[in-house]
């Protein structure tokens, strides 16, 4: 059985939890983005962002969560270099439920993923260890991240192997991109533990792991673990263990985490939030439409094909494009495009922000296609100037001739140029009239694919025929 | 009753060094005895009194730098950087 | 011109040109230094005050705006940050922090002309009843040097009764700034919880404190109550006041209000014969100013003192965690040590009475204890609040002395922690249950001063110091012996 404890940044707020530092720290020299509330000062006190909580309510709901009436913070007491003030300011749900959603689930393929508790809560500051050594005593610290807003997604050890961990984890990250309340292929955005254990064993915690891969890796390694200790008979210890990325293990930690006593208590200065009717109507209404809800209209009003449909649903990037660009008419075309066409030319975050390319490039192009005006293949090569230069379609189809070709005297002058500069290939094709398909593609290759094939093979086989 | 092992281990917990744990033993072991009178107060079926705030009366999503360079008058090392012992 | 002088009288001899802020700062700089070695009411002093006062000076002569304090010179308790001058709260570990922030009441101050003459001394952090904490030295009660002064605010409450400022800002977690107004003859005022932000206040116990406004008359303190009243961005625990002005009006009188006289605090084995006989004169004075004052009981009292010190110990454990010496603190080399022994050889610095609010804080709120403490603490709380709800339905007003005893001496209860918290007993109710209370000074006893102690419901300070105002019109005591 394996459960999940994810932590997702909320990126894309314009400031952090408690105080208006920037949310997304990552272009600050160190200790450049605080200010007293985020580092701590004696008499310094929080005050609760607002799109925080709509934003983190919409993944409750999202998730399919309850919510509470009354949104309580509460802090956790413990002592780290990290934590400015000594306690990290977060949720619970003691005294009742009072976090911002609980009993929720996510289906994955084969079955729906439980979600226990949703909490929102206070990230602490980032360790960095002066030189490589182990041997440094120092640790220095920067706190720009200290206080940027996290949600915490605590699933029930609902996943039977590593596979449909990972398949959650996309479709996770796909659900929270597609709300906008984050980012998460930004470095450090989304961060996941594991809590693994084998039937009849006892529930081992799995902390520190980087990324997503090593999440799955850490997983497998875990439960060969504790499966050789079962046949061999040896017990498996409730502990928490730390996954080590050089030697691809995990490891017992041996802080005492037993021993931490978190003297949890109401944070004081953050009075309970009243989560009136009202506000939930107006988030809920807000809320973008769900992947799930964009792949079923794709495929019932446009007859877009599943596959087609499940890949331009799951990337905002792509659906955003395909709602601005589409009509009645061209929406298959253009789902199309994108998945296929288009995808090799931004399939990263990079290529995204460079690309020139705009809804409509793509709403052009389809009509030259759908009128004939140029081929398919050319309106892939137009893509990639497209998306390099961002010049209106038209001129870009006209600048690289790439219009089809239909006019029978270009097409005859082309041919005649590649006749003389094959004789081989002309007196294969004499003998075997198969291989005129060699002769067919240099049309093609000289004439960027816009030669109509059909007149192209007519007037070669004409023109071969009556070669010397 | 409260033995010098919970003293020490509370201010383990606490972070504080503590030289002599007799003499805090003493004080808080009256102290802990005294809270006991709490028992008689007849309070079990009373609800906990919080304070509400309404959402719409939360900080505004946005942007804004303090005012200073404030790890300037903090302890710091090489200007930016707040040097701490590691964690063992 | 006098240093005894009221808030409102300096204003109109700031205005009228009888008399100009730089004099006057002057004048109270010289009587610092004359008295306050041994007073020692102040752990800092302003150096740019006199220059401050030139500035306003220059205002006023160009009649240019100026704010509604005129370069009066105000103290504030060092447990408030003032921007660009030392923060202490009384403790070593903080003995070198500079706050790089103003507190919103002391941006508020500022912005109204007042000039901060200086830091005043404090129970460390805080956490005590006497001034005998602080880390730097007690401060002296003026009356008679042996004795304590009260506290936490010891500090402020001295330096308002000893004419070192006109004005000052104290805190208040379970008394302390009723206790030393009490103990120095000053008025002493705990708003209602929410009413003025706390934003700049270096935490103890965030759920019940608050900053409060001390002067020599009630007026006065009416006046800067005035100027710091008001919801803040800063701090999500502030109300909205409706903006009142609480000197209007102040000479209301009490004719026909109902006074209730809490009898668990103003008799009984605890409480000292002088300061009860005080007390009935003062429930016969609000009769003939025509009050109607009755007896009534608020029988969970007996238990707030535990209740109160589980629940600041609780809190305080939690707000002193961030003093580790990494970010800010004393020079003390981190070189050799790991984490853990270093934050806690730091931390060894508290003194014995934060040591031991640790230690408590460490018990009433961790998984063991917690349903045995800290939720009957808190519900104490919430039934104690029912009750005097209840209690103002039928009265306006609710009467005790302030302090049980007379001020005591110096190393009389610092063996004997147990003793000095009951010295709460009777203050620690307002903070419990929000609403505001104030002490008025009443009677000299043997040089010793005798406050009375009134509260009224919540946001109701208007009332409360015209109650104050009534109480204070009848009698007429001298200023402390200097």
């Amino acid at each position: 059985m394996i459960g999940l404890e994810i932590h997702c940044q909320l990126t894309n707020l314009q400031s952090k939890l408690f105080c208006s530092c920037k949310a997304n720290y990552r272009s600050f020299e160190p200790n450049t983005n605080v200010c007293p509330v985020c580092i701590g000062l004696p008499g310094s006190l929080p005050r609760l962002n607002q799109k925080a909580v709509e934003k983190a309510t919409m993944i409750a709901m999202a998730l399919n969560c309850k919510t509470p009436q009354k949104l309580g913070f509460f802090r956790k007491n413990y002592f780290y270099p990290d934590l400015p003030k000594n306690f990290q300011i977060t949720q619970l749900n003691v005294y009742g439920p009072s976090s911002i959603g609980e009993q929720g689930k996510v289906a994955i393929e084969e079955k729906d993923i439980r979600i226990r508790r949703i909490q929102l809560e206070e990230d602490p500051g980032r360790l960095i260890y002066e030189g490589a050594s182990e041997r440094t005593q120092i640790t220095l610290v920067d706190y720009n991240r200290a206080g940027t807003p996290l949600v915490e997604i605590v699933t029930e050890p609902d996943f039977e192997n590593p596979r449909q961990v990972r398949i959650f984890l996309n479709v996770l990250s796909d659900l929270l991109e597609n709300l906008g309340v984050s980012d998460p292929a930004l470095e450090g955005a989304m961060r996941a533990d594991a809590n693994v254990s084998i039937e009849g064993g006892p529930r081992v915690e799995i902390k520190n792991i980087g990324s997503f891969y090593d999440l799955e890796k850490a997983i497998h390694f875990e439960l060969t673990r504790q499966q050789s200790l079962k046949e061999r008979g040896m017990p498996t210890s409730q502990e928490t263990r730390h996954w080590d990325d050089k030697r691809k293990i995990t490891i017992s930690s041996r802080t005492k985490e037993e021993d931490e006593d978190y003297r949890y208590i109401h944070e004081g200065d953050v009075p309970w939030i009243v989560m009136d009717s009202e506000s939930l109507e107006r988030w809920k209404k807000n809320m973008p439409e769900s992947i799930s809800s964009k792949k079923d209209r794709y495929v019932t009003k446009y007859g877009i094909p599943p596959q087609v449909a499940d890949v331009l649903s799951s990337d905002k990037y792509y659906s955003d494009l395909f709602e601005q660009a589409h009509n009645e008419s061209n929406a298959k075309e253009i789902a199309n495009i994108i998945t296929t066409d288009l995808m090799g030319l931004v399939d990263t975050r990079e290529k995204r922000e460079q690309s020139k390319l705009s809804p409509k490039h793509l709403s052009d192009l389809t009509e030259l296609i759908q009128s004939n005006k140029i081929t398919r293949s050319s309106a892939k090569n137009a893509l990639q100037e497209i998306v390099r230069t961002g010049k209106p379609t038209s001129e870009i189809i006209s600048q690289t001739s790439l219009g089809k070709i239909s006019d029978e005297s270009e097409i005859a002058k082309i041919i005649d140029e590649i006749i003389s500069q094959e004789p081989t290939a002309v007196k294969q094709a004499k003998e075997n009239p198969q291989t005129i398909n060699f002769l067919v593609g240099k049309v093609m290759q000289k004439t960027k694919g816009n030669a109509d094939p059909a007149i192209t093979l007519r007037l070669l086989k004409e023109k071969i025929s009556s070669h010397e | 009753m409260v033995t010098k092992e919970d003293i020490e281990h509370v201010a383990k917990l606490m972070r504080i060094d503590i030289d002599n744990t007799d003499q805090y033993l003493a004080q808080i072991q009256k102290i802990l005895n005294y809270f006991d009178v709490l028992d008689k107060a007849n309070i079990e079926s009373e609800e906990i009194q919080v304070q509400e705030v309404s959402i719409n009366d939360l900080r505004d999503d946005k942007y804004v730098p303090f005012e200073s360079k404030l790890i300037d008058q903090l302890k710091n090392y090489k200007g930016s950087y707040v040097r701490a012992p590691k964690m063992n | 011109m006098s240093l005894a002088i009221s808030a409102i009288d300096y204003i109109d001899n700031v205005k009228n040109g009888n008399i100009t802020s730089e004099e006057f700062v002057a004048k109270t700089l010289e009587h610092i230094s004359k008295h306050d070695k041994t007073l020692h009411a102040f752990l800092s002093i302003n150096d740019k005050a006199l220059e401050q006062a030139r500035q306003i000076d220059k205002k006023i002569k160009t009649k240019e705006k100026v704010g509604a304090f005129y370069g009066m010179p105000i103290s504030v308790k060092d447990n408030i940050c003032v921007k660009g001058g030392k923060t202490t709260c009384a403790s070593k570990i903080l003995q070198n922090f500079v706050a790089p922030y103003d507190a919103t009441v002391v941006s508020k101050i500022k912005s109204q002309d007042a000039i901060i003459i200086g830091k005043t001394n404090l129970d460390e952090f805080a956490m005590g009843v006497a001034t005998e904490f602080s880390a730097f030295g007690p401060s002296k009660n003026p009356w008679n040097t042996e004795y304590v002064p009260g506290g936490s605010s010891g500090g402020s409450a001295v330096s308002v009764s000893a004419l070192e400022c006109i004005l000052s800002l104290g805190s208040d977690t379970g008394g302390s700034i009723r206790n030393p107004a009490s103990f120095c003859s000053v008025v002493g005022l705990k708003p209602t919880y929410g009413l003025i932000s706390r934003y700049g206040l270096v935490s103890y116990a965030n759920s019940i404190e608050q900053i409060g406004p001390m002067g020599r008359k009630v007026e006065d303190v009416a006046l800067l109550l005035n100027h710091l009243a008001g919801k803040d961005q800063n701090d999500n625990t502030t109300i909205d006041n409706g903006s009142q002005d609480y000197l209007e009006e102040i000479d209301a009188g009490i004719q026909g209000k109902k006074i209730g006289v809490i009898t668990e605090m103003s008799s009984g084995e605890g409480i000292d014969k002088n300061v009860e006989s005080a007390f009935w004169r003062a429930s016969s004075v609000f009769e003939k100013l025509g009050a109607k004052v009755e007896e009534v009981s608020l029988d969970l009292v007996r238990y707030t003192i535990a209740a109160y010190y589980v629940l600041v110990s609780a809190e305080a454990g939690s707000n002193l965690a961030r003093y580790d010496n990494i970010r800010y603190g004393y020079d003390f080399d981190l070189e050799g040590y790991e984490f853990k022994s270093y934050i806690s050889k730091a931390r060894k610095i508290f003194g014995p009475e934060v040591t031991r609010r640790m230690i408590l804080g460490g018990f009433v709120p961790s998984a063991g204890f917690a349903g045995k403490y800290l939720l009957k603490a808190l519900k104490v709380k919430s039934k104690l609040t029912k009750q005097i709800q209840e209690a103002f339905k039928k009265f306006d007003f609710l009467i005790s002395p302030t302090v049980p005893i007379l001020p005591f001496k110096f190393g009389e209860k610092i063996n004997d922690p147990l003793s000095m918290y009951l010295a709460d007993i009777n203050t620690v109710t307002a903070n419990f249950t929000n609403v505001p209370a104030i002490s008025v000074p009443f009677e000299i006893h043997d040089g010793l001063p005798i406050g009375i102690q009134i509260h009224a419901n919540i946001l109701q300070e208007k009332q409360l110091l015209q109650a104050a105002y009534a109480l204070q019109s009848t009698t007429s005591l001298p200023g402390a012996p200097l």
